[in-house]
C-alpha cells in the first residue's frame, strides 16, 4: 500500500500533498477541540500506537500470518480525525526513517491511508453497527470496515498508478513513471486486496476491536460517540 | 545401591507424551513481530548514531538540508533520461563518501528497496503487452493475436528494448530518491530535522506530535521486543491459533494502555513546566557561509542535470 518514490509524477504527488495538508489542518483544529490542551501528547501517543500496531503479526485462520495497515482499527478506537493525524505521522516517520513509502509520495500515501481509509472505515463501521451492542454485530462491523476500507483504498492507490501513463509519458508514448495503466493496475490491486490482504485486515481489525470491547469498551471512540448521540 | 528416587518420579505417566517428540508451536509470527520491533529500534538507533558523525555534510544546517531534499527529489522526479539519472547516482554516491557514512550498510537497504519496487514489480512492464517496441527477447509465440475482454494479446510476447529502458529509468529513479532521502535523514538529528519543517509553514503543534511519536516508537518497540521474548520463552508444546490470537490481542491492549500512561505522564510533565496548550519551537542556529555554499552546489547541480543531460 505504501507508494514508493518514482511511481507518481509531480502532476499527481503535488496536488495530493495539497489535499492532505488541507485535511490535516482541519484535523488539527477538530482534535484540539475534542481533547483540549492534551491534544499534543495524546496524538503523539496515538501516532506511535498506529505505527506499532503494524508490527504485530497475527496467525490468520488458514495457516498464514499477517499484519494490518491499522488505519481502520485506529479510526474505530481513536476516531477518524485523530486517526488521520496519527496515521499520517506514522507514515511520515516510516518514509523518513525506514524508507517505507517515498518521500515525494508522502502526500499521496497520507491521502490514501490516513485520510481516505480511516474515514471510510469509521463510517462503514457505524453504518453496519447500527446502534447495536451485540458483540457479534460489532465484530462483523469491524471486519467489514477493515476489509472494505482497505479494498477501496487499494483501488484508489491503483487509480493513482493507472493514470500515470495517461498524464505523464514521453513524446513517443513511453511510460516515465508507473508503467501500468488503469486496466492493469486496478484489477491487479483490487483482486489481491479483495482475496487476501482485505480479509487479513478485516480479521485483525475484528480481533483487536473484540479484545478492546471485552476489556475496556469505553476506550473505543466509535462506541463512545454512538452512545453520546443516543 | 538401592534406587531411592520415589516411584512416581521414575514411572512415565501413561497419557503424557515425551515433550521432545511433540511439535513445537509455530512461532514464525512471533519471530516476525520481534524482528519488526527490533528493526524499528535499530533504524532509530542507527539514524541517531550516524547524525553525530563529524563530516562536511552533517555540519550543514537542517533548514538547508530540507530545502535541498525537496529540490533534489523534485529534480530526480523530473529527470526523464537514463543518462541524467546515472549522473545523479554518481553524485549522490560521492556525497555518501563525503558524509563518512557506512556506504555498504546504507546502500544494501537502498538497493533492496530499488530492486523490489524498481525491478521486480516493474519488470513485467518491459513486455510488449505493456510497452510496445522491438522485441529483443521472445518468450512465447501464438498462432494469431487474440482478444480477451479489454485486453489484446499479440502473436509474439517478449521483452522490448523500450521496455528495458523504462525499467532502468524507474529503477534508477527509485534508487536515487531513496538514497538521497536517506543521506539527508541519516546525517541530521531527527528532532532538529523535524523542527526545520517550520520553514514550510508546518504548525509547531504538528512538529511536536512527530517528535513525541518518534520517541514513543523507540520506547514501545523495545517494550514489544521484551514482552515477546518473555512470551516466546514460556511457550511449550502446541497452542491453538485461537489462543495465540487472544494472547496477542492482549499484548496490543497492553501496549495501548502503556501508551496511554506515557501520554498522561508526558502531559503532566509538560504541565509542570508551565505548558498551557501552546507549543513554540525555538529557532535553530543561524545559517553560515558553509550552508550557502552547500545550497549553491545542490541548486547548480540540479539545473545542470536538467539542462545539459
Amino acid at each position: 500500500m505504501h507508494i514508493p518514490d518514482g511511481y507518481l509524477s509531480p502532476q499527481t504527488y503535488i496536488p495530493l500533498f495539497g489535499v492532505f495538508v488541507a485535511a490535516a489542518t482541519v484535523a488539527v483544529k477538530k482534535v484540539k477541540n475534542e481533547v483540549s490542551a492534551r491534544n499534543i501528547p495524546y496524538l503523539g501517543m496515538a501516532a506511535a500506537f498506529s505505527f506499532i500496531i503494524m508490527m504485530f503479526n497475527l496467525p490468520i485462520p488458514g495457516g498464514t500470518s499477517g499484519h494490518a495497515v491499522g488505519s481502520a482499527v485506529i479510526a474505530i478506537i481513536f476516531g477518524p480525525w485523530a486517526a488521520m493525524l496519527a496515521v499520517s505521522v506514522a507514515i511520515i516517520i516510516q518514509a523518513l526513517i525506514f524508507g517505507d513509502g517515498g518521500i515525494t509520495a508522502i502526500g499521496a500515501n497520507c491521502f490514501n491511508m490516513a485520510v481516505f481509509m480511516p474515514f471510510t472505515a469509521y463510517y462503514i463501521f457505524r453504518l453496519f453497527n447500527n446502534k447495536t451492542s451485540k458483540k457479534s454485530r460489532i465484530s462483523f462491523s469491524s471486519f467489514i470496515s477493515g476489509y472494505l476500507s482497505l479494498v477501496l483504498a487499494a483501488i484508489l492507490t491503483a487509480t493513482e498508478f493507472g493514470i500515470q501513463p495517461l498524464i505523464a509519458s514521453s513524446a513517443d508514448g513511453k511510460a516515465l513513471y508507473c508503467p501500468y495503466d488503469l486496466k492493469i493496475a486496478v484489477p491487479a490491486m483490487a483482486v489481491e486486496h479483495m482475496l487476501l490482504f482485505g480479509i487479513v485486515e478485516g480479521i485483525i481489525t475484528a480481533i483487536i476491536v473484540n479484545y478492546f470491547l471485552k476489556t475496556e469498551p469505553s476506550s473505543i471512540y466509535a462506541l463512545r460517540e454512538r452512545s453520546k448521540n443516543e | 545401591m538401592e534406587n531411592k528416587i520415589p516411584a512416581y518420579l521414575v514411572k512415565p505417566v501413561a497419557d503424557q507424551k515425551d515433550l521432545s517428540e511433540t511439535k513445537g508451536p509455530r512461532l514464525a509470527f512471533l519471530d516476525k513481530t520481534i524482528l519488526n520491533s527490533a528493526r524499528a529500534a535499530k533504524a532509530i538507533y542507527v539514524q541517531a548514531e550516524n547524525s553525530t558523525v563529524q563530516s562536511v555534510i552533517q555540519k550543514i544546517n537542517p533548514h538547508i538540508k530540507l530545502i535541498s531534499l525537496i529540490y533534489f527529489l523534485f529534480i530526480i522526479s523530473i529527470a526523464n533520461r537514463i543518462e541524467a539519472q546515472a549522473v545523479i547516482t554518481a553524485f549522490i554516491f560521492s556525497l555518501y563518501v563525503l558524509a563518512k557514512l557506512k556506504v555498504f550498510e546504507v546502500y544494501k537497504r537502498t538497493f533492496l528497496l530499488a530492486f523490489i519496487f524498481g525491478f521486480v514489480i516493474v519488470l513485467p512492464a518491459s513486455l510488449n503487452l505493456v510497452t510496445p517496441g522491438r522485441i529483443i527477447l521472445n518468450i512465447m509465440t501464438f498462432n494469431k493475436p487474440s482478444h480477451f475482454l479489454i485486453y489484446t494479446i499479440p502473436q509474439n510476447i517478449g521483452f522490448t528494448d523500450d521496455g528495458f529502458k523504462v525499467v532502468l529509468l524507474i529503477f534508477l529513479r527509485i534508487l536515487n530518491s531513496v538514497s538521497f532521502g536517506m543521506l539527508i535523514v541519516f546525517t541530521t538529528s531527527f528532532p532538529l530535522f523535524v523542527k526545520s519543517f517550520k520553514i514550510l509553514g508546518v504548525p509547531d503543534t504538528f512538529l511536536m506530535i512527530i517528535t513525541l511519536a518518534y520517541k514513543y516508537i523507540f520506547i514501545l518497540s523495545r517494550t514489544i521486543e521484551e514482552t515477546y521474548f518473555a512470551f516466546k520463552s514460556r511457550l511449550l508444546g502446541n497452542i491453538k491459533n485461537e489462543k495465540i490470537r487472544e494472547v496477542i490481542s492482549g499484548r496490543i491492549f497492553f501496549i495501548f494502555k502503556k501508551s496511554m500512561r506515557f501520554y498522561e505522564n508526558t502531559y503532566n510533565a509538560m504541565v509542570s513546566r508551565a505548558y498551557q496548550g501552546k507549543i513554540i519551537l525555538h529557532s535553530q542556529k543561524k545559517l553560515s557561509y558553509h550552508d550557502f555554499v552547500a545550497l549553491f552546489i545542490i541548486v547548480v547541480s540540479g539545473i545542470c542535470i536538467i539542462y545539459f543531460l
